[in-house]
């Protein structure tokens, strides 16, 4: 098989293109690609070198519209054994291509040339072409050359010729007139001017010898005339043989023309030469042999069948010629020939030929005419061919013989395909995938090959890009198969070739196609074919396989650079599915390709680390000269030195344009710009060397060399030095690592992050490497940071003062001043760093909106200039000297969680300050210090947010046991050195009555988790000592609520440790009112308020007891900001939560019920757990069972009460009342009447006798006379009249036994 | 036997590739769902659609491949539903029911409000009702 069959293939003259000597590849590829421009020859431009000899063979010959057609086989190619049988599988002509520079002596290359010409015994017409020859060969050949001029229309030539000894043996009328020799005889290099007129209407024939050189020259010129067929050299006269043809060195063009020449000159000889073998063959017969034939052997009884064989074989070739003559309708007439005595004779192979043929010769007949007629007529005739191609195929010659037509079918099919290409999609993919089917079945690998170079390049024409590049994988796989490493290498090629269709091409290919419309969408917009490229990136499982075919491929053809780009692009776009034994492998591939490179190559695709932008130092005028007031201590108060204006409009920049800040450099100031590296993989990474990559060329950048553990990110400043004005553009990032240079474009890492956004992408490499950056926070996040200042100037700095300015000053929790008090004077080049503790702040509405679309577009998150806190640092020296020590932020210091400052250090301002301090010296002997202003950089994004919280009420009542349950929980906890016992596990002996929890819901809508922790700060007021305990919540074991990303979660806080000892009056605004005092209203409303703030003090205290912190990963952990939202959920029941009631309620069983042995066991309340619930506490029917009611008064005064005990069963019924009571009692059980002093407990004794086991509950109520107004007031009731009416939390009672 | 169901997005990104068969050739199915979008492509893009086909969703055969033949599905919004079977009689009916089955489940699936649009769809679920759908294909009855 061949490739790029098409139906045309038939009429195409093969001429091979062999290299001649020593010639260089690049040399030899220029030459080739002038010479395949000629693979149509027009008939007509061949006239004037075609003579007829004998009289045509080729009757229909179109001398008017006709064309030769050339297929040039550059290099040669082997023969066919199949030539017989398709002449245009016949090398026809031989060209040779030789490089004089490189082959000094043309007889060895003639020489050559006629050794390589005995290969190519079909060949009709030999010529080699020689170009730039050197002076010394054109003296050395002393050729002369015939030119043969037609004139036919007037015009000029000028020849000039400088230096020369020109002789001209004729003069210029004399050469006007009458055909004559001209020797012309001139130095190499030299041109001849020589005026020539033509003015004849008739041909002149004019003979003229020149030197070769000289021949060509005067054809150049003929050229820029724009006359260029009217002078054809035809023969050359001079000594060397026919073959070599020397092209003078001169410029393309006329390079090309030359060549044209010469082309015109092959075509003609060849079609002489055809007509030579037609006339011959239909003369005298010609013997046509194929493999098919050789092996079998003609039985006797078909001689005479085969006679008429014979003679259909000779037309069908005749055929051949014809069509190769350019000459359709005479081909068509031999084919029909051919076709029926072929017919006639079962001939199926040769008449599948002859109707190729004639297919071929319908078409170029009808060149250029399109209509559905030909198409059908095509097809149907091109079927037929394929069927007699499969008729012609035996099972024995293929596998005797290991000879097939299946690859003539098979090439049939890819002709019609390639035919019916432009229009019927559908037809095609069906006849490509049966003869893909077809692959199977092909004896010869390199015919496989073939095939599916071709299928997948029809695939291609048909826009189908993906089955393309499948097919050009197998192509690939193929290849690969073969164990050379030129196979390797076109593996390697086709499948670069496929990368398109699996989105994964090499930047270096992508770069050109995309770079027009780069520019356009510069401003941050994300280009509409990275999206499509992003989308389709999700085919990993494909690219994956590509790519490390490419990588295999590429290692074995010995292409290191190949190599190191497909490692490149598989470790970085894919490693989050590759195993990190394979990210290793990836590493080491690197690494071995990079040995074989020289050192300092360069690769367009990156490879790790992931680069993004971090930020660029903002600051315009950190460091200004303030004047110092040397009267007082605070010397800058003052003493601003911005001018007349508080506010400046011009120091704020525009909000609306916050994404893109102007920066102002200075030259030759080093400047920073922070950048975020991040090494997603297994491996340690080692970076050689990262530098900011400019190309405007005015700013050096300072290299720096970074090492990173595996899965791990680094924030670090690169910094330079701009060298001239002009704008700087910092596209990205040089990276010198795994010894390849390649450029890391903080563009495509933003890509990459819009993808992973949008789930396209699989991963986002920033976001699973937990860096040690931390500048940037979450909402509420907590972090400590060093900043660290340098003085940079030449005077010690004896005086410093750090405050703070700007936006959000209360989010800078602490600053450490003494650090820096105690570090004066610092002396120049000395460094101290000051521990800052920093708490992000809340992002307003506005900035939430701004961050988010922030955060899709990632433009390097700078952080609003406007938001954060600044320090100001006011420092001076003390000597009197004009030059000021300068303080600088210069680099980080090495603690846990840093603050990276980007800083410009601002000796400009030393200039202008040098001049007007001396005469600042005169006046005042203070000299000026200095404000530096470092803003810090914090960008907060948002965390954790809040959705709503509200109050909920849990009530589970308590069991009667031997004990009361705790009714002063707290200071009963805390005597008896107890635990406070965990804040979610309810005692089922204590109940829970009224408790109260804080229900907080949050949201997490950032793309990390988060952890909460809540804690409750415990504020126990110890009764002897006041002394404040303070425990925290954590110590519960109370467990963290994990909230994913994009998930909300609800936080549980319970509220039952916070209520006060004592119902006192003066939480209660009015009784203040009515009894404080009856003085001036003026003090009644001081007492007013001062009551209320009293409570909404202890309001607020509650609340600043309940913290919510979270933590997020290993580093950042923060506390929720949400004091607002608990107030206003807890402000309507602060009371119930904060206050007691007035009267609290207890039940326990009479310890005389109890056997003395179980009370040396009564457990603490921290132990009752732990006591199997039976065993306890239970309560027997049919027994008489001594009860105690506990009233306790929580008020300050005297409570006077009726109280009343009910005792219920499972539905709740009065069980003691009515006439189904199943409870009997001993004492009194209603009515009881009481007075309970302040803060005294009072019991009373009663028995039940339970007739029926079961659960029964317990309730006691208490209606309270003359109730105060504190109780009103508790009981938020204003009528004098209505009853107080309290009532027990309700009390579980076990009776077990029989009934 | 149906040996692969696949859903593509609008963009031409997989969102579900689930093949039925033993042998592991994940990655050949892979080729086969890829290779299919250049004939869908081609079809979007030179609609040849008139009055009663406006509306066609089922695409019909795509293309057949070595073994199999797929068969694909478009619907509005331009997501892709691509079968590969290795049936090689099938009646249209059969095959436009599977579609349109398979169309319900996959509404169904991105219906969810856990689901992000465009993004692979993992339920599991949808898994299993697809695999029900595919068992019960060509056995003519509604499920």
């Amino acid at each position: 098989m061949e490739p790029d069959v098409s139906v045309e293939t038939g009429c195409m003259i093969r001429i091979a293109v062999l290299p001649v000597g020593a010639i260089p590849q690049a040399h030899l590829r220029d030459y080739a690609s002038m010479l395949v421009r000629h693979r149509h020859v027009d008939l007509s431009s061949i006239s004037s070198f075609y003579t007829e000899h004998q009289k045509s063979p080729f009757a229909n010959q179109p001398w008017d519209s006709g064309t030769l057609r050339f297929k040039f086989m550059v290099g040669g190619s082997p023969l066919s054994p199949w030539e017989d049988f398709q002449s245009h599988r016949k090398i026809l002509a031989v060209i040779g291509i030789c490089h004089c520079p490189s082959s000094p002596d043309l007889q060895l290359v003639e020489e050559e040339f006629a050794n390589a010409c005995k290969g190519y015994s079909s060949a009709l017409v030999k010529r080699c072409f020689a170009f730039c020859p050197a002076d010394s060969q054109v003296e050395e050949t002393e050729a002369l050359m015939v030119l043969n001029v037609a004139v036919k229309l007037e015009f000029s030539v000028f020849l000039q010729l400088e230096d020369c000894d020109v002789q001209i043996d004729m003069e210029k009328r004399m050469f006007k007139w009458y055909p004559r020799m001209i020797v012309l005889q001139g130095q190499l290099g030299s041109a001849i001017m020589l005026p020539l007129h033509f003015d004849g209407s008739e041909c002149y024939p004019v003979t003229l010898w020149a030197k070769p050189l000289l021949a060509m020259l005067w054809l150049a010129f003929v050229l820029v005339g724009d006359i260029h067929y009217f002078l054809f050299p035809l023969e050359d006269g001079g000594r060397r043989g026919d073959n070599l043809i020397l092209f003078p060195p001169a410029d393309h063009q006329t390079q090309q023309f030359h060549l044209q020449t010469m082309m015109q000159d092959i075509a003609a000889s060849l079609l002489m030469e055809f007509e030579k073998w037609v006339l011959r063959a239909e003369s005298s017969g010609t013997i046509l042999k194929t493999p098919l034939d050789s092996q079998t052997s003609l039985s006797s009884e078909e001689v005479i069948k085969a006679k008429k064989r014979r003679l259909g074989r000779a037309q069908k070739t005749i055929g051949d010629y014809c069509l190769l003559a350019g000459s359709p309708v005479d081909a068509n007439a031999h084919y029909s020939t051919a076709l029926e005595l072929a017919r006639l004779t079962g001939d199926f192979f040769w008449y599948a030929g002859a109707l190729e043929g004639s297919v071929c010769a319908l078409l170029i007949d009808r060149m250029g005419q399109k209509d559905p007629v030909l198409e059908d007529e095509v097809r149907y005739r091109y079927n037929s061919v394929i069927v007699h191609y499969r008729k012609s195929f035996m099972q024995d010659n293929a596998q005797r013989w290991k000879v097939s037509t299946l690859s003539f079918e098979l090439e049939a099919t890819l002709k019609l395909v390639r035919f019916l290409c432009r229009e019927h999609a559908k037809e095609v993919v069906e006849l490509l995938m049966t003869a893909a089917d077809g692959a199977k079945s092909l004896i010869d690998a390199s015919d496989r090959l073939i095939l599916f170079v071709e299928i997948a390049r029809l695939f291609g024409t048909l826009g189908y890009q993906r089955k393309a590049a499948f097919f050009a994988r197998q192509v690939a796989q193929l290849y690969m198969q073969q164990d050379d490493s030129l196979a390797a290498i076109s593996a390697m090629q086709v499948l670069a070739m496929t990368t398109k269709a699996y989105r994964l091409q090499s930047r270096a290919t992508l770069t050109k196609s995309l770079a027009s419309s780069d520019e356009i969408s510069d401003g941050g917009k994300l280009n509409p074919q990275s999206v499509v490229t992003l989308f389709e990136s999700q085919w990993s499982t494909l690219q994956m396989v590509v790519l490390r075919e490419i990588l295999l491929s590429s290692v074995r053809a010995g292409d290191p650079l190949a190599a190191w780009s497909a490692a490149a692009r598989l470790l970085r776009s894919y490693y989050p599915l590759i195993t990190p034994a394979g990210q290793s492998g990836l590493a080491s591939a690197l690494t071995n390709a990079a040995d074989r490179l020289p050192s300092g190559t360069r690769s367009a695709d990156p490879a790790l680390p992931f680069i993004r932008l971090h930020s660029f130092p903002v600051h315009s005028s950190q460091v200004d000269i303030v004047k110092r007031n040397p009267g007082r201590e605070e010397w800058w108060l003052g003493s601003a030195p911005s001018g007349p204006f508080i506010y400046t409009p011009f120091s704020k920049g525009d909000p609306a344009d916050s994404n893109k800040q102007e920066l102002i450099w200075i030259v030759g100031e080093p400047v920073q710009v922070v950048v975020e590296l991040v090494n997603p993989c297994g491996f340690d990474l080692t970076v050689d060397s990262i530098y900011l990559s400019v190309h405007s060329g005015n700013f050096d950048p300072f290299p720096m060399r970074v090492s990173l553990a595996p899965n791990s990110a680094k924030v670090i400043k690169l910094s330079g030095m701009p060298t001239s004005m002009g704008p700087v553009t910092i596209p990205g990032c040089t990276v010198h690592c795994f010894g390849v240079i390649t450029e890391h474009l903080f563009k495509e890492v933003d890509n990459l992050l819009l993808g992973a956004a949008q789930g396209l992408v699989l991963s986002d490499p920033f976001r699973c490497c937990g860096g040690d950056g931390g500048v940037i926070l979450f909402e509420g996040e907590i972090r400590d940071v060093l900043i660290s200042l340098t003085n940079a100037g030449s005077v010690p700095v004896e005086q410093a003062h750090i405050s703070l300015s700007g936006k959000n000053q209360d989010s800078v929790i602490s600053v450490v001043y003494e650090t820096l008090k105690s570090a004066l004077p610092l002396k120049p080049g000395a460094e101290v760093a000051i521990p800052v503790t920093i708490k992000a702040w809340q992002l307003s509405t506005a900035d939430l909106d701004s961050a988010g679309g922030k955060n899709t577009t990632s433009m390097g998150r700078l952080s609003k200039d406007g938001s954060s806190p600044m320090l100001l640092i006011h420092y001076a020296g003390t000597t009197v000297s004009a030059a000021q020590p300068l303080l600088v932020v210069p680099h980080v210091g090495a603690v846990a969680s840093i603050m990276y400052i980007c800083f410009v250090s601002s000796f400009r301002s030393l200039g202008p300050w040098a001049q007007s301090g001396a005469t600042d010296v005169n006046s005042s002997p203070v000299p000026p210090g200095r404000r530096l202003v470092v803003p810090l950089h914090v960008c907060v994004l948002q965390g954790l947010s809040f959705v709503k919280a509200r109050l909920l009420s849990m009530e589970i009542p308590a069991h009667v046991s031997e004990t009361l349950p705790c009714l002063d929980k707290k200071s009963s906890n805390l005597i008896s050195g107890a635990k406070p016992d965990s804040l979610v596990k309810i005692d089922p002996y204590r109940g829970s009555w009224g408790l109260r929890l804080l229900e907080l819901e949050l949201s997490n809508p950032t793309d990390v988790v988060f952890d909460i922790r809540v804690s409750v700060q415990l504020e126990n007021k110890m009764k002897e000592d006041q002394s404040t305990f303070v425990v925290d919540a954590s110590d519960f074991g109370y467990p963290e609520t994990r909230i994913d990303r994009d998930y909300s979660a609800r936080v549980l806080i319970p509220l039952e440790h916070f209520k006060l000892p004592i119902l006192d009056g003066s939480f209660f605004i009015k009784d203040s009112k009515s009894d404080a005092n009856q003085g001036s209203s003026r003090s009644s409303s001081f007492s007013e308020k001062n009551t209320k703030a009293e409570l909404n003090a202890s309001i607020k205290n509650l609340i600043s007891r309940i913290k919510v912190k979270w933590q997020s990963g290993r580093s950042s952990s923060g506390e929720l900001n949400i004091k607002d939202a608990i107030l206003s959920a807890l402000q309507t029941s602060a009371m119930d939560i904060l206050l007691p009631d007035p009267l609290t309620f207890g039940f326990k069983l009479a310890k005389s019920s109890i056997p003395p042995a179980d009370i040396v066991d009564l457990p603490k309340e921290a132990n009752i757990l732990a006591v199997p619930p039976g065993s306890k506490g239970s309560i027997l029917a049919h027994e008489m069972t001594p009860f105690e009611v506990f009233v306790r008064n929580n008020t300050k005064e005297m409570i006077k009460m009726k109280l009343s005990i009910t005792c219920r069963d499972v539905a709740g019924e009065n069980c003691i009342d009515g006439s189904k009571a199943t409870v009997i009692w001993a004492g009194v059980l209603s009515g009881i009447s009481m007075e309970v002093p302040p803060l005294q407990e009072i019991k009373h004794a009663f028995s039940l006798y339970f007739l029926v086991p079961g659960e029964y509950t317990l309730v006691a109520a208490a209606v309270i006379d003359d109730a105060n107004d504190i109780l009103r007031a508790r009981a938020k009731t204003n009528s004098p009249d209505e009853p107080i009416f309290c009532r027990g939390p309700p009390f579980h009672v076990k009776v077990i036994g029989t009934a | 036997m149906i040996v692969c169901v696949s859903v593509v997005g609008h963009q031409n990104n997989p969102l579900y590739l689930q093949s039925f068969t033993e042998e592991d050739d994940a990655l050949k199915l892979h080729h086969v769902v890829h290779c299919s979008l250049d004939v869908i492509d081609e079809r979007v893009n030179n609609p040849k659609k008139t009055g009663s086909t406006l509306n066609e969703t089922f695409l019909g055969l795509l293309y057949p491949t070595e073994n199999y033949k797929v068969y694909g599905y478009l619907t509005n919004t331009k997501v892709k539903f691509i079968l590969v079977t290795t049936d090689v009689d099938v009646r249209d009916a059969d095959m436009r029911n599977f579609f349109r089955r398979f169309h319900s489940a996959y509404v169904d699936a991105v219906s969810n409000p856990f689901h992000v649009p465009g993004k692979k769809i993992t339920s599991r679920s949808f898994a299993e009702r697809v695999s029900t759908i595919v068992k019960s294909f060509g056995l003519g009855g509604a499920v």
